[in-house]
C-alpha cells in the first residue's frame, strides 16, 4: 500500500504511517515533496490541507466519485495549537466522523498567533480551536463536538448513546470534564498567571488540593463504570472531550501507579484511530512534558 | 415521568434554575424537589453526597440516572422529552450551531460573573486583593460587551441563539437576571436589559423565579460601576 515518496521521512514517522495504513484511514504525518528534517516538521506553521489522507494520495477514487464526507469537510475549517486540549477535543471528533480533509492551520501560541488578526475575525476572543463550517462558527470546542456529532449522525461512529442511562453518564461526566480541565489549568498555570503581589502559598495548596480531590474522583468513576468507557461499553463525545485532559494530565507525569484505572484508561486509548491521527505533533518528538504532577 | 424525577436545589444558585426553567420548558412539572440551604451547609449533607459526591447543587436524578451537571440535566431533559414541551434544541443547522456556541459561551459568562458578584465568597481573606477583584471586573466588562454585541447583531426582541427560546437561554438567562438583580446598569447595557425585559415574564422562569427577590425587590449595587 506505500507507494513512492516515503523514504525521507523518519523512523518516527513511518511507524505513524505505518500502524495508520494498516486501518487504511487516518491522518497522516503531512506529505511533503521534498525532505523536510524533524525539527522543522514540528516548529513550522504547516500549509493548509497539508494533512490528507494516505489514502487519497495513492489510491485516487474512480473518477466523478467524491465522498460525501471528503466534500463535507472541504467546507471545514480548524485553527489550532498543538497541545490545547480543546483543540484536541474537535480533532477527535472530526476523525470519528470520518470528516477528513478539513482546512485547518496550525498556529503558535507561543508567537501569540491567537491573538492574530485571522483567528480574531473567526473568534472575537482571540483564543483557539476556531472552527467553520460553511457560515456556521463554532469556536467552544464542546459545541463544536455536539454539532459535529449532530449533523453527522449517520457517519463515522456513533458519538452519543441511545440507551437513557448511558446518554445520562456521558452528559454528566462530559459536563464534569470542563470541571477536570478548569482545575489542571489552575494548577498549571498558577505560577505564570498570577502578578507576583498576588500570590500565596495558601492558594498553591488549595488549587493543589483541589486538582488531586479532583482526579480521585475520576478514578473512582473508573472504577465503578464497567466497559472501559466513561460512559460504559461505548467510546462517546465524554471520551472525546475528556481523554485530550487526561492524557495532558499524564503527560505531566501524573503517577500511574498511584491511579491505575485512569493510567489504563490513558494507555488503552492512546492507540484509536483518531487519537493517534491527531496526536499532538510537539508532543511527538517529546512525549514526557515536565513533571509538575508526580506528586499528585 | 416528573414523578421519578428529584432536584436537591438551592436558592441564589443559577446553575439549580438552568434546571428548573428546563423541566418547565418540557412540561415535567410534579417533580420531586427539596429546597437545601447552603448556609447552612446542607449542600454537604448526606442526602446530598448520595446523589453527588460533589456535594454541590443542583443535583438531579431521573430513576436512576443521575445528572448533576446543570448543562448536562437539560442536554439530558431535551434528548429524553424532545416531543413534549418546546423544542429546546433547532434542527435547522444554522441555528443548532449558535444554540450550542452560545450555550458553552453562557458557561465562561457565568464564571467571569461569578468572579465579580462571588469574589468574596470563593476567594479566602488573606488571598483577596483588590487588583484581583479589579481584573475580574474589567474581564466581566469585557464579556459584557462581547453579549451586547452578539443581541443587537440579532435584532431587537430576539433570543440569544436567534428568533425562538432555546437551550441557550436557559443557560445565560439567570446569569443575566443575577447581573442586573446585583445592580447591573440597563442604561449602559441597553440591549442586554431589554433581553432581560423580554425573558422575565416568559412562564418557565416566572414559574421557577428566586423566592427572594419576590419579597425583597431590590437586590445590591455590586455592579452598579461595571
Amino acid at each position: 500500500m506505500r507507494g513512492q515518496g516515503v523514504s525521507h521521512l523518519s523512523r518516527l514517522e513511518l511507524q505513524i504511517l505505518g500502524d495508520n495504513t494498516k486501518m487504511g484511514w487516518g491522518l497522516l504525518a503531512p506529505i511533503r515533496s521534498q525532505t523536510v528534517s524533524r525539527s522543522l516538521l514540528y516548529n513550522r506553521r504547516l500549509p493548509h490541507s497539508s494533512f490528507t489522507p494516505y489514502f487519497f494520495q495513492h489510491f485516487q477514487p474512480p473518477s466523478g466519485l467524491t465522498l460525501p464526507s471528503e466534500t463535507m469537510a472541504k467546507d471545514m475549517t480548524l485553527l489550532w495549537g498543538s497541545g490545547s486540549p480543546p483543540c484536541w477535543r474537535v480533532m477527535i471528533a472530526l476523525e470519528e466522523k470520518n470528516l477528513k480533509g478539513y482546512n485547518h492551520k496550525l498556529l503558535s501560541f507561543d508567537k501569540k498567533e491567537h491573538k492574530s488578526e485571522e483567528v480574531m475575525k473567526m473568534n472575537p476572543r482571540g483564543q483557539l480551536p476556531a472552527f467553520k463550517h460553511g457560515d456556521k462558527v463554532l469556536n467552544e470546542s464542546y459545541a463544536a463536538c455536539l454539532y459535529l456529532e449532530n449533523q453527522f449522525k449517520s457517519q463515522g461512529n456513533k458519538l452519543i448513546p441511545d440507551c437513557p442511562a448511558e446518554l445520562a453518564l456521558m452528559y454528566q461526566r462530559m459536563l464534569e470534564g470542563l470541571t477536570l480541565h478548569q482545575k489542571m489549568i489552575d494548577d498549571i498555570t498558577y505560577n505564570w498567571k498570577v502578578p507576583e503581589g498576588e500570590k500565596h502559598d495558601s492558594a498553591v495548596k488549595r488549587i493543589r488540593e483541589s486538582l488531586t480531590a479532583e482526579i480521585k474522583l475520576w478514578e473512582g468513576y473508573l472504577q465503578k463504570t464497567s466497559g472501559g468507557f466513561l460512559a460504559g461499553k461505548t467510546f462517546s463525545l465524554a471520551d472525546v472531550c475528556v481523554y485530550p485532559t487526561i492524557f495532558t494530565i499524564f503527560r505531566f507525569r501524573l503517577c500511574e501507579e498511584r491511579y491505575p484505572k485512569l493510567a489504563a484508561y490513558y494507555n488503552r486509548l492512546k492507540d484509536r484511530p483518531s487519537i493517534k491521527a491527531s496526536w499532538p505533533p510537539t508532543w511527538l518528538e517529546n512525549p514526557r512534558g515536565e513533571d509538575i504532577m508526580k506528586d499528585i | 415521568m416528573a414523578k421519578d424525577m428529584t432536584l436537591l436545589w438551592g436558592s441564589g444558585s443559577a446553575p439549580c434554575w438552568r434546571v428548573m426553567i428546563a423541566l418547565e420548558e418540557k412540561n415535567l412539572q410534579g417533580y420531586n424537589h427539596k429546597l437545601l440551604s447552603f448556609d447552612k451547609m446542607e449542600h454537604k449533607s448526606q442526602e446530598v453526597l448520595d446523589i453527588n459526591p460533589r456535594g454541590q447543587l443542583p443535583s438531579f436524578k431521573h430513576g436512576d440516572n443521575i445528572v448533576n451537571e446543570s448543562c448536562a440535566a437539560c442536554f439530558y431533559l431535551e434528548s429524553q422529552f424532545k416531543s413534549q414541551g418546546n423544542r429546546l434544541i433547532p434542527d435547522s443547522p444554522a441555528e443548532q450551531a449558535l444554540t450550542y456556541q452560545r450555550m458553552f459561551e453562557g458557561l465562561v459568562f457565568y464564571e467571569k460573573a461569578a468572579g465579580v458578584i462571588w469574589y468574596e465568597y470563593y476567594t479566602p481573606e488573606e488571598e483577596r486583593h483588590d487588583s484581583a477583584l479589579k481584573r475580574n471586573k474589567e474581564a466581566l466588562a469585557t464579556e459584557l460587551k462581547l453579549w451586547e454585541g452578539y443581541l443587537k447583531k440579532l435584532g431587537s426582541g430576539s433570543y440569544v441563539a436567534g428568533k425562538t427560546f432555546s437551550l441557550a437561554d436557559i443557560i445565560v438567562f439567570p446569569n443575566v437576571a443575577y447581573l442586573f438583580r446585583s445592580g447591573l446598569s440597563a442604561e449602559r447595557y441597553p440591549v442586554l436589559g431589554e433581553y432581560y425585559a423580554l425573558l422575565k415574564d416568559r412562564p418557565s422562569i416566572k414559574a421557577s423565579w428566586p423566592s427572594e427577590w419576590l419579597q425583597d425587590t431590590k437586590g445590591e449595587d455590586t455592579l452598579k460601576d461595571i
